[in-house]
């Protein structure tokens, strides 16, 4: 049996679920808007209170790695690595894009997971569906929404569309026609759906050493910025 | 896109056309000024926040790199003269912190990649004529949003 605590900041909604092994023992979301570090670590505790479930006895923390907003996502990322040291428990990093469109797998119909970027930005990734899961058949990506629309439009597909994204972007998704809006309830990355993908990695013992993890920051991030020769 | 050119032949001049500018911005809009040290981005950004109801003195962030000031709107002002990396820019985690404010990136333009395309730019040149206190101020709107605003720009520049 895995004891194993989820926890994904990556929108203004915190997540977080507790899971023995795939199952979710309790889950808690909340409204941060830019309060995740006021809130992340006090909602775990008072989870980990109502589930009966000490720190000591996790065996595993997973991790919402974005992409998304970045205030949220450093917060929730470097909670699970300070927790992931402290306790000396392997950290599970998860897209939060899966966590969105997880809970879609039974959709029948391709699901485009999209979180808001602000600026009518979105983060964006596609993914057919399955019983046992949902396989992603595009890259994380970032991108204006007016973009993905279009690229939606021309592939043609039955798709759902999921994820806080659609909703502040919503005068863009409605021009297309063969697209259903899977709607508020799946809006936020699913803690339930971490703790799921969580307890599958490491059943296969696939995770990383906590000072290993990072978030998805999908604009490259190790560059240098175009000085030339201007200093 | 062509882009709305002003000669100003003084500081308070551009910051003339900063405040001119004030009229036309919104919660969530971007605007990268770009001009070599001394060109008078900061003095752009005075203009811009007097006009938008900024009481306060505004000064240049070279080395707080984020100042964020409360007027009729928010305004984050940023100068990123300081960082090398685009991890470090990221890190000032703009996207958050200027969601429902203006947000005014002094040398923006060596971020472009992680600004978004949809932005005011406002370059400054010294000259055409010797004069040292002479500069050319350029406007120029690009994107869905902005790029509806350029004849505004004009307008408002015209009637300054």
């Amino acid at each position: 049996m895995t004891l194993l605590l989820a926890m994904d900041t990556a929108t203004p909604r915190v997540a977080v679920a507790i899971g023995e092994d795939a199952r979710v023992l309790g889950s808690v979301y909340l409204d941060a808007r830019r309060r995740h570090a006021e809130v992340l670590v006090p909602a775990v505790a008072s989870l980990c209170e109502q589930t009966g479930v000490e720190l000591r006895q996790l065996d595993a923390v997973a991790v919402g790695v974005g992409p998304g907003l970045f205030t949220g996502l450093r917060v929730g990322v470097t909670t699970a690595k300070v927790m992931g040291q402290a306790l000396d428990v392997p950290v599970v990093a998860v897209s939060s894009l899966d966590l969105v469109a997880h809970p879609l797998r039974f959709a029948g119909r391709t699901i485009a997971a999209v979180l808001d970027a602000r600026r009518h930005e979105v983060f964006h990734a596609q993914y057919r569906p399955g019983p046992d899961g949902v396989e992603l058949v595009t890259e994380y990506r970032v991108g204006p929404a007016a973009e993905l629309v279009t690229e939606l439009a021309a592939g043609g597909e039955d798709v759902v569309l999921a994820g806080d994204g659609v909703r502040t972007n919503r005068a863009a998704f409605e021009s297309l026609r063969r697209a259903v809006d899977a709607g508020q309830e799946f809006e936020a990355p699913s803690a339930t759906a971490l703790v799921e993908l969580a307890a599958r990695r490491v059943a296969r013992q696939e995770f990383a050493a906590s000072f290993e993890v990072a978030p998805l920051y999908l604009r490259a991030s190790d560059a240098e910025l175009a000085w030339g020769n201007r200093r | 896109m062509t882009g709305t050119t002003v000669r100003t032949r003084s500081a308070d001049e551009t910051r003339d056309v900063g405040r001119a500018t004030a009229g036309l911005v919104h919660p969530g809009d971007v605007i990268v000024v770009v001009g070599d040290l001394g060109s008078g981005k900061t003095t752009f950004v005075q203009g811009l926040a007097t006009g938008v109801g900024i009481a306060e003195h505004v000064v240049s962030p070279t080395f707080t790199i984020a100042r964020e000031y409360v007027g009729s709107v928010r305004l984050v002002h940023v100068d990123v003269y300081r960082l090398e990396r685009a991890q470090e820019f990221l890190d000032l985690g703009l996207e958050d912190l200027a969601d429902d404010a203006v947000l005014v990136v002094e040398w923006g333009d060596v971020a472009a990649g992680y600004l978004p395309a949809d932005h005011l730019a406002v370059q400054l040149t010294p000259g055409p004529s010797a004069d040292p206190d002479e500069r050319t101020v350029s406007l120029t709107a690009t994107g869905p949003s902005w790029g509806a605003r350029q004849d505004a720009v004009a307008a408002a520049l015209d009637a300054r």
